[in-house]
């Protein structure tokens, strides 16, 4: 057979290798465990330390509070539309100016370029921006979220690299088929764009999903993404459990701080499995050859 | 035009190389109209706020527009090199990125070269897998776990520890000399496996008969680790440093935030959380603005730099 050729026996070095591999594979995902099993156990077994890695006391209490807590999923909804707004505006805008940018010989493209890369070494500031933010009337509506970061620029060098790789050709039959130029971006070049687009998608999505600090200092109280009433939480500046007695608070507390982690962490878990390869290849092709 | 030559491959280029400008106009106004709205973006959300920093240098009056106020020339510049606060931030950042370089630059180095050296490909697409999922984590989450796990009274580590060497509980959030080390490991744990990815993609294009060369030549795992991969990945090692290098200043400050108490704020004050609290919390903005612009300043000496050096060093650069 083919595979007893390729046989070699394993070494030490292998075995220690694949034994490292084990552990780094366990630190990465035993945080995670521990708080399932935390949000799914009873008080008891909390309070008295005997939760580790597997659910002690099968306890759906802490999911059926954060459920019926109405601020938990007003903020759970405000993330999603942040993430789906912004990730959608912030595609829309790059598409068209990677594709405008791909082109080298439009005029000024250097200098447009060139404006790029200078401002991801020096950017605007936390004060400055958040002044031009309330200047702009943004602050305490949801475009706070959305407008500032429409577009990144390392997802656009991503973008640009990755239309200048379409052959010209099929532009020019495009052209000779009489499609404009919106016509091709539309119809030629973003339907063979969606591993890229499946790329900076993502990296947007995440971004927007996991945001709190511009939540923070633009939006008031009911426009706080979910993040951001975790974090509350952890911090104690929000109240959790309020039905039961002070003695079971902390414990009630730590069940449902695991409970908000688990639910607001799990759809991104899921999401990039599914689209690692693509992204695999946009973050060689963007970052190196920047 | 030069710009015309550098890509013949262009759609209709080639039919006319030498059209003149209004001609290029009217060929490809739709590629200009499409910029437009992007670029004004970019400018408005991207460079106002850089010629923002001009608050720097003026007095800010609440209603008077962030730009409509008196000259102050280097006044904020001069008051905060004299503020203790300020260098008590300042040596906190470099020690706290001097340290996050030192631990967390060669590590995702070493994690790539050891997953090319995992014999089952299954095994690796696994490992890699797993080791990038803290990448796409909250930063309130990581910190919110961190809590958990540390927890003095049911944390984790805490009753691991205790039951193996009878410690007794330590309160790692709260200790100021756990501070540092708390931010690098979990920096490490985070990113890790993503900026793997990078080192991995480089070592797996190198060329393969230079490995088989070297075994040829009787050299062994380590060695060929040593002679033939790391040196075929420099110029990407370099790229990475020079990254790195220029971001010094601009640390993961949202972890630093979240993990500030006012008993770890010996170690926890960085330049980015000062701006914070004596801009936004006190609003004294045009101090903060000046405290953030020389921050900036710094950095883009620092990239520069770096990127100048491994220039003349290693011909690698990144612009």
């Amino acid at each position: 057979m083919n595979k007893q050729r390729k046989y070699r026996p394993l070494t030490i070095g292998d075995v220690l290798i694949n034994a490292f591999m084990v552990l780094v594979v366990l630190i990465c995902f035993v945080p995670f465990l521990y708080m399932l099993a935390l949000s799914l156990s009873s008080p008891e077994a909390i309070i008295n330390n005997k939760v580790s890695l597997f659910p002690v006391g099968l306890n759906f209490e802490a999911y059926h509070q954060i459920f019926t807590y109405p601020n938990f999923f007003k903020a759970y909804g405000n993330t999603i539309f942040y993430t789906a707004g912004g990730t959608l505006i912030s595609l829309f805008m790059s598409a068209l100016f990677a594709y405008a940018m791909s082109k080298r010989f439009l005029k000024g493209h250097k200098l447009v370029m060139m404006l790029i890369v200078f401002s991801m070494f020096f950017s605007g500031g936390l004060i400055p921006t958040y002044l031009l933010i309330s200047d702009l009337n943004l602050t305490g509506t949801p475009w706070a979220m959305l407008l500032p970061f429409a577009l990144n620029q390392f997802n656009l060098i991503i973008l640009i690299n990755f239309f200048r790789a379409i052959p010209a050709e099929i532009e020019e039959a495009a052209i000779i088929d009489g499609l404009n130029y919106f016509g091709i971006l539309q119809r030629v070049i973003l339907p063979l764009s969606t591993p890229a687009l499946a790329t900076i998608g993502l990296y947007t999505a995440v971004f927007f999903w996991n945001d709190w600090f511009n939540g923070l200092i633009y939006l008031n109280t009911q426009q706080y993404p979910v993040m951001l009433f975790l974090r509350n939480i952890v911090n104690g500046t929000a109240m959790v459990g309020d039905g039961a007695g002070a003695a079971d608070k902390s414990t009630i507390a730590m069940s449902i701080k695991s409970a908000v982690i688990i639910t607001s962490t799990l759809p991104i878990i899921i999401l990039y499995p599914l689209l690692q390869r693509f992204f695999v290849a946009g973050l060689t092709v963007g970052s190196v050859k920047g | 035009m030069s710009d015309t030559t550098m890509v013949p491959k262009s759609p209709r280029e080639n039919v006319t190389p030498r059209s003149s400008s209004s001609r290029h106009f009217r060929r490809y106004w739709q590629l200009y109209v499409m910029m437009l709205l992007p670029l004004c973006h970019f400018l408005l959300f991207k460079y106002a706020p850089l010629i923002g920093n001009v608050l720097a240098f003026r007095r800010y009056r609440p209603g008077m527009g962030a730009y409509g106020s008196e000259w102050v020339g280097w006044a904020y510049f001069e008051r905060f090199l004299q503020d203790p606060a300020f260098w008590r931030a300042f040596n906190n950042t470099l020690i706290l990125s001097f340290g996050n370089i030192l631990i967390n630059f060669p590590i995702p180095i070493i994690f790539a070269l050891l997953l090319f050296e995992i014999r089952s490909k299954r095994f690796r697409k696994f490992v890699q897998t797993i080791s990038y999922m803290p990448r796409f984590i909250s930063t309130v989450v990581v910190i919110a776990i961190l809590g958990e796990l540390l927890s003095p009274s049911s944390g984790l580590l805490n009753r691991v520890l205790g039951s193996l060497f009878g410690m007794d509980p330590i309160y790692f959030v709260n200790e100021p000399q756990y501070f540092r080390p708390i931010y690098i490991f979990t920096e490490a744990w985070q990113y890790t496996g993503w900026t793997a990815i990078i080192y991995l993609a480089a070592i797996t294009g190198v060329n393969r008969e230079m490995f088989e060369a070297a075994e040829i030549d009787g050299a062994s795992r380590f060695q060929k680790v040593i002679y033939v991969t790391i040196p075929s990945i420099m110029s990407t090692i370099m790229v990475m440093l020079i990254l790195n290098v220029g971001s010094l200043l601009s640390l993961g400050f949202e972890k630093v935030l979240l993990l500030y108490t006012p008993s770890n704020a010996m170690v926890s004050d960085i330049i980015d959380t000062l701006v914070y609290r004596t801009g936004l919390m006190n609003q004294n903005y045009s101090y903060a603005t000046a405290i953030g612009l020389f921050s900036g300043v710094i950095g883009v000496i620092l990239v520069s730099s770096t990127n100048w050096l491994s220039k003349k060093m290693s011909g690698e650069s990144i612009y």
